[in-house]
């Protein structure tokens, strides 16, 4: 196709100047030339014009003298200036070119049926690893039988870990499993205001009926609930009326329902019959899977080492995690670098820790010598016993990457003579925790203990 | 083809679009401006086949027809004639004939058969808004100087225009620094356009006193701004602008007002010692009252400016002062809002009354 149309342009430029054909055939392209329905590229609408005007004729006879059918050619604006640095280039999804809408969509008509599931929610973009396979594992026994195994499903951990997509997710596929299947999404504070709104408007009985035809109620954010009698004794009554018919009923929360204290006991108990599936701070090699399949969803491009550096810095939970990836992805795009390039010259720095509270030297010294099974006493000093000298060597570098302690109070707190001991130490944990998997872990872990 | 109008109508018409027709070379007939009239109606063009410009000329007396001559030779003799002189033009052939009272020349035209045919705005499907002259002239020169000239990245070459809700929005950056303006509040239809920052510097050069309001018409591919008797076509940049919104410091932990002008002056202090170091400057905010502005060369010495103003938190950051002096150029207020967070995130500068205009520079690393 290619071929014909440079043979096309040699014969054009036989019958025009060349000042015409050099401003106006430069930078042409055939897209498409099936079925005679002629596609050219050009550089922009005022070629357009120009083009179909004056020179329709000739590229006509031109591609019909190349063994071409024409039965009609468009011209169509394509972009040639490529920018020369690229991040976003397997891109699946068509980026935001110039939109014009005349009027404005109306956003009423979803409103009036809703069931409170986004559908960009599934299970496919859930990343599953070890910290919630469990729950994972639950959720798709859900899917395949609703209300059976599993009722109440009760899924809790820290905000941001990926609860409520996972309780959206089991909903989308029950819808796409059942498509009759009546689902009810709502986070605990719009039951409320909703079943206020009812009482007083007198429709209480209303409000219960429509939750009484449910085959699926999902509960978010649990830990919101009021001790208000009233209220509560309601979601009881439904949830008994709904868990005696088998239907599906799924809640989440931040921590234990025991833990809640505005929770009736009956509740409580009630909500953790079937047990309660924990989602936990993602570890580090999941960390880097979800980046990666975030990164992948965005169809952009990001070195294996970027990704590492954030997983590394980030040790909130996964929004912050996906948060710190998109503004990263956005600054290369903008400044034109890729994502290493803008970490390695500082204009990009990851930090998210939890805002934790302070912890003293001590506590870290007693957490991680109880972490490795041994007394702060064993485990400070001079022993080379090989688990002994690494828990010292862990204990050296936690107190200078968590209190910025210089070198010299490390070593008073930890009970070996000199300063370079703990430079040698830190730098050796430093050293192997870029290979080892299992060391990360024990400091990710420890860390948990320390601030837990 | 024959007008009849006055020098200063003339001049003005033609020193305003001769500048789009000079900028080509490599097609001859781009040089030149496109004279027609069709029923009294006259008008006069020029194109370099990224955007045109078309006065409509208002001329006393008139016979249909339309030649094209090179624009530039046109627009000087016509200034160098005196004031007040009425101006006859008429074409024979290809031959030009250009007669006020004693002065006359005959210009080679060519035929206007070899002008390009301008694209235009479909009026059925177009977006079209409507902004005054002086909003619209201060907003779009708060924002184009953000804008860069890196051809290699198309989409930073121009000045975004999108909606968001029933804002209008413009913005543009270079990679450093970001500029955005709310240009119109109550828009009811949606826009997602590039538009590029020579057309725009274009559009500023052609408001005259006598234009009041600008209308903007926006299809897939063109954009058009009419303004008085002149109107402006240019192409779209085919690219994605950054989602920018994302780049803009939600919560800077370190507020300070400031007035401008005392910024101004120390940051122009500062930059006369910077210029080794690539104009990069120091601020740091020192509580309880201290608001610092440094620079040091290491061969020439440093220098050192105090403002004094609420401080609640300490901090520091590394500016260009170039970008700083222009932000603060841009900006209107006597005190600005100035808010930063450590030394990586961006700087946020603002008027202090109004939140419509907005410019963020990235910092140097220290």
């Amino acid at each position: 196709m290619y071929d014909v149309w440079q043979n096309a342009l040699a014969e054009i430029e036989q019958q025009i100047s060349v000042a015409n054909f050099s401003t106006w055939f430069q930078d042409t392209s055939l897209i498409t030339a099936e079925d005679g329905n002629i596609k050219i590229g050009v550089k922009n609408s005022f070629y357009v014009k120009q083009l179909r005007a004056r020179y329709y004729d000739i590229i006509a006879n031109a591609l019909k003298n190349n063994n071409t059918q024409v039965n009609n050619i468009e011209f169509e604006v394509v972009s040639t200036n490529k920018p020369k640095i690229k991040p976003r280039e397997i891109s699946t999804v068509q980026p935001i070119k110039t939109q014009i809408k005349t009027i404005r969509k109306n956003n009423h008509e979803i409103k009036s049926f809703s069931n409170g599931l986004n559908p960009k929610y599934t299970l496919d973009n859930f990343v599953i690893g070890s910290n919630n396979e469990l729950a994972v594992a639950a959720a798709k026994s859900i899917i395949n039988s609703p209300g059976d195994k599993y009722n109440p499903f009760f899924l809790y951990g820290g905000p941001g870990l990926g609860k409520t997509h996972l309780v959206q997710a089991i909903g989308n596929e029950l819808l796409r499993n059942n498509p009759d299947c009546k689902i009810l999404y709502t986070p605990i504070s719009h039951f409320y205001s909703d079943f206020i709104d009812a009482i007083q408007n007198g429709k209480g009985k209303e409000f219960n009926l429509k939750f009484q035809k449910l085959d699926c109620l999902i509960i978010d954010d649990f830990q919101f609930i009021v001790n208000k009698e009233k209220s509560q004794e309601e979601f009881f009554n439904i949830f008994n009326d709904l868990y005696q018919l088998n239907k599906q009923i799924i809640v989440t929360s931040d921590r234990l329902p025991s833990q809640i204290k505005t929770v009736d006991e009956r509740l409580s108990t009630r909500l953790t019959w079937a047990g309660a599936f924990d989602i936990q701070l993602p570890k580090f090699e999941d960390k880097c899977a979800i980046l990666r399949a975030k990164a992948e969803l965005q169809g952009a491009e990001i070195e294996p080492e970027a990704i590492e550096y954030i997983a590394e810095n980030v040790n909130t939970n996964i929004r912050d995690l996906e948060g710190e990836l998109s503004t990263i992805l956005l600054m290369s795009e903008v400044r034109g670098l890729t994502p290493l390039e803008l970490i390695n010259n500082g204009s990009v720095s990851v930090n998210k820790t939890s805002k934790l509270r302070p912890v003293s030297a001590k506590q870290i010294v007693d957490k991680t010598a109880k972490y490795y099974n041994l007394s702060t006493k064993e485990m400070c000093g001079k022993s080379r016993i090989a688990n002994i000298k690494n828990a010292r060597q862990v204990t050296m570098f936690l107190l200078s990457k968590e209190l910025n302690l210089s070198t010299n109070k490390i070593a008073a707190e930890v009970g070996v003579k000199d300063h370079t001991t703990v430079m040698h130490g830190i730098k050796k944990i430093e050293k192997d925790l870029k290979l080892n998997f299992i060391l990360r872990d024990q400091i990710e872990e420890i860390k948990e203990k320390i601030y837990g | 083809m024959k007008i009849k109008v006055t020098q200063e109508k003339l001049s003005k018409a033609l020193n305003n679009i001769s500048r789009v027709a000079i900028s080509k070379a490599t097609l001859p007939i781009l040089n030149n401006v496109l004279i027609r009239v069709d029923s009294k109606k006259v008008s006069l063009t020029t194109t370099n086949l990224d955007m045109a410009i078309i006065d409509f000329l208002p001329v006393s007396s008139s016979e249909d027809g339309v030649i094209t001559i090179p624009a530039r030779l046109l627009a000087e003799f016509v200034s160098n004639l005196p004031r007040g002189e009425n101006i006859e033009i008429e074409s024979k052939n290809d031959k030009v004939t250009i007669s006020a009272g004693k002065y006359s020349s005959t210009i080679n035209g060519a035929p206007a058969d070899d002008f390009p045919e301008l694209p235009e705005i479909n009026e059925k499907n177009a977006v079209i808004y409507k902004i005054g002259v002086d909003d619209f002239k201060t907003s779009v020169s708060q924002v184009v100087v953000a804008s860069s000239n890196d051809l290699t990245r198309p989409a930073l070459t121009g000045v975004f225009f999108n909606t968001d809700g029933s804002i209008l929005r413009i913005a543009a950056t270079d990679g450093y620094r970001l500029a955005e303006k709310k240009i119109i509040d109550n828009v009811e239809s949606e826009v997602k356009a590039i538009v590029p920052t020579n057309s725009l510097q274009e559009v500023l050069r052609s408001i005259s006193d006598d234009v009041e309001e600008i209308e903007i018409s926006f299809n897939d591919d063109l954009v058009r701004f009419r303004l008085g008797e002149v109107e402006i076509i240019s192409k779209l940049i085919d690219a994605s602008f950054p989602d920018y919104q994302k780049l803009i410091p939600k919560n800077p932990e370190i507020k300070v007002i400031l007035n401008r002008e005392e910024l101004t002056r120390v940051t122009k202090l500062a930059a006369l010692f910077s210029k080794s170091v690539g104009g990069s400057i120091i601020c740091e905010s020192k509580t309880p009252d201290t608001f610092l502005v440094k620079s040091i060369a290491n061969e020439f010495g440093e220098n050192d400016s105090k403002i004094e103003t609420e401080v609640e938190k300490d901090g520091k950051i590394n500016l260009n002062s170039r970008f700083l002096l222009d932000a603060l150029n841009a900006l209107e207020d006597s005190e600005v809002n100035f808010q930063f967070s450590g030394h990586v995130a961006p700087v946020i500068l603002k008027n202090q009354h109004n939140d419509k205009y907005i410019h963020i520079i990235m910092p140097l690393n220290s």
